[in-house]
Parts: C-alpha cells; sequence; structure tokens
C-alpha cells in the first residue's frame, strides 16, 4: 500500500496537483492543507491530476467541493482530470460529477478554465 | 513494543477476523483486506469500489463520532479498537465492525441522499447515506455487553 503524496506545480494561472495513492480521513489534512495554502495566496484555479489516485472517500470529496465553492465565489474553480474508470464510476453515481467538472485530459481541462 | 499497535488476523474456513486499533492510519489496511476477500467472492469491480467506500467510511465514521475524544466511551479503560469480522460465502460477502465506542441512533439518523447532499455541495455528513446507497444491508447494533456492531452486507448479483 503506497502513501498518498501530492505534487504541485503552477502552469500559468493553473495550480496543478497531482494526487498519487489513496485520499481518505488520514491523508485528506494533507491536501485540505495545501488548498487553504492557496486561498490564502488567492490562487483559484485548481487543477487535480488523479490519474495515480487509488481510492477518495468522502473526505477527501467534501474538500474537494469545499474548496471549489469557495474558489467559484473568487470567479475560480477546482477540475478534475485523468480520474481512473473505477473511482469516476463511483463518484458519478454519488452525484459529484454534477458539480465538480472532471476532464478526459489536460488539454481539455486546461481548455475549460479559458471558457469559465 | 507498544503490542496495542500490531493488527493480528485470525483466518477460519469462512472468515477473517482482524483487530486494528482505532485510528484513521489504518484506514487503508482495512480497504486492502475486505477488497482481496470481496475480490475472492467474485464480486465485479465496481462492486468492490462500492465495498471499499462503504467499510471506509464506516470505519472513519467509528474513529471520528464513536471514539471522538469528548465521547462516552463504553469501555473507558480499553484503548480504542475496531474489531473487524469479514464473512464471505458463495453469494455474498458480510463485514462485520465492532466497536467500543459512544453509541449512535442510527436508526433515526435519515440523511438526504447522497446526490441531493452532493448538489447542495455540502462538505460531510456522507458517511452513512453512501453506506446505505451501495450496501445491501446496513444494520446497526448496540449494548453495553457488546459494543456497537455495524453489520454490512454485499449480495453478489446473478449475472
Amino acid at each position: 500500500m503506497k502513501d498518498f503524496q501530492l505534487e504541485h506545480q503552477t502552469r500559468g494561472s493553473i495550480q496543478l496537483v497531482r494526487l498519487n495513492g489513496s485520499l481518505d480521513m488520514y491523508s485528506f489534512p494533507r491536501l485540505e492543507a495545501q488548498l487553504n495554502t492557496f486561498f490564502q495566496q488567492g490562487r483559484y484555479t485548481v487543477l487535480l491530476d488523479c490519474q495515480a489516485l487509488d481510492y477518495i472517500g468522502s473526505a477527501g470529496l467534501g474538500a474537494l467541493i469545499g474548496f471549489a465553492k469557495l474558489a467559484r465565489e473568487q470567479g475560480g474553480d477546482l477540475k478534475l482530470m485523468n480520474v481512473p474508470e473505477r473511482i469516476f464510476k463511483i463518484i458519478e453515481l454519488l452525484g459529484f460529477t454534477k458539480v465538480l467538472q472532471v476532464h478526459k485530459d489536460e488539454a481539455a481541462a486546461v481548455a475549460s478554465f479559458g471558457k469559465s | 513494543m507498544d503490542n496495542s499497535r500490531l493488527v493480528t488476523v485470525k483466518r477460519s474456513t469462512d472468515a477473517v477476523a482482524v483487530h486494528t486499533p482505532g485510528d484513521v492510519s489504518y484506514l487503508g489496511h482495512i480497504r486492502e483486506l475486505v477488497c482481496d476477500l470481496a475480490h475472492k467472492v467474485g464480486f465485479p469491480s465496481e462492486d468492490i469500489a462500492k465495498i471499499e467506500m462503504a467499510v471506509d467510511e464506516a470505519c472513519t465514521n467509528i474513529v471520528e463520532h464513536a471514539y471522538a475524544p469528548d465521547a462516552n466511551w463504553r469501555w473507558q479503560q480499553q484503548r480504542p479498537e475496531i474489531r473487524i469480522v469479514v464473512r464471505i460465502a458463495r453469494d455474498q460477502l458480510i463485514v462485520e465492525l465492532n466497536d467500543h465506542g459512544q453509541h449512535f441512533d442510527f436508526a433515526a439518523y435519515r440523511p438526504a441522499n447522497v446526490q441531493d447532499r452532493a448538489q447542495d455541495m455540502q462538505t460531510g455528513g456522507y458517511g452513512i447515506a453512501i453506506m446505505r446507497e451501495f450496501m445491501d444491508e446496513v444494520v446497526y447494533t448496540s449494548s453495553d455487553a457488546e459494543g456497537n456492531t455495524l453489520r454490512l452486507v454485499k449480495y453478489l448479483k446473478k449475472t
């Protein structure tokens, strides 16, 4: 079982965060801390690369929704890309894909920020 | 060495019993065990993902709520612990989670469904709704002698 890791890069106005491992109640404070830092820095445009994400629980999903809500009030957003099929099916069933944008790849995700 | 941190595994023919500390750092180990056994029963990957999430939410609730620092534990002298029994049968998986933390009025708790909560962009309170959404049976019992036991059942659908 691998430890949860996140890696952050700035791509123009977009904060790209690569998630690796499982995002559960144990690991989600690390993502929440990163998102809080973005918010304090006034960085409201965040893209999460979920390609290496193994699992996400409701604590992690709640953190994403919380940030997306605040970011939208500031003209930004939080979006997901490269979500593994297994995880996508689950979050789709639970209705999270209706409130969080999910894109196939980085090009589509970056283009969508330009449109919003 | 602090033996209370050890995960002990006891196997029988149709069940696996595991005692873990009631600590979120063990959630990944619990998910891994349950997913392995669900795979052994023959569940499709989508159902395994549902079982994984339901069990994770249940164990998270035990740690966060039953064993909350301000909660009244049933057996104050013991360390927080989750006793897990996974029973595997030809057409179902039964996961029983036992704790000695604070009792919860599970039957009376009827939160809005997950989809409605998500639509309202709620940041928490999904756990029980997810268990009820993803499992075929969710039964909670509680007594001073036995503590709290949550029984989660998933049936293997015939194709």
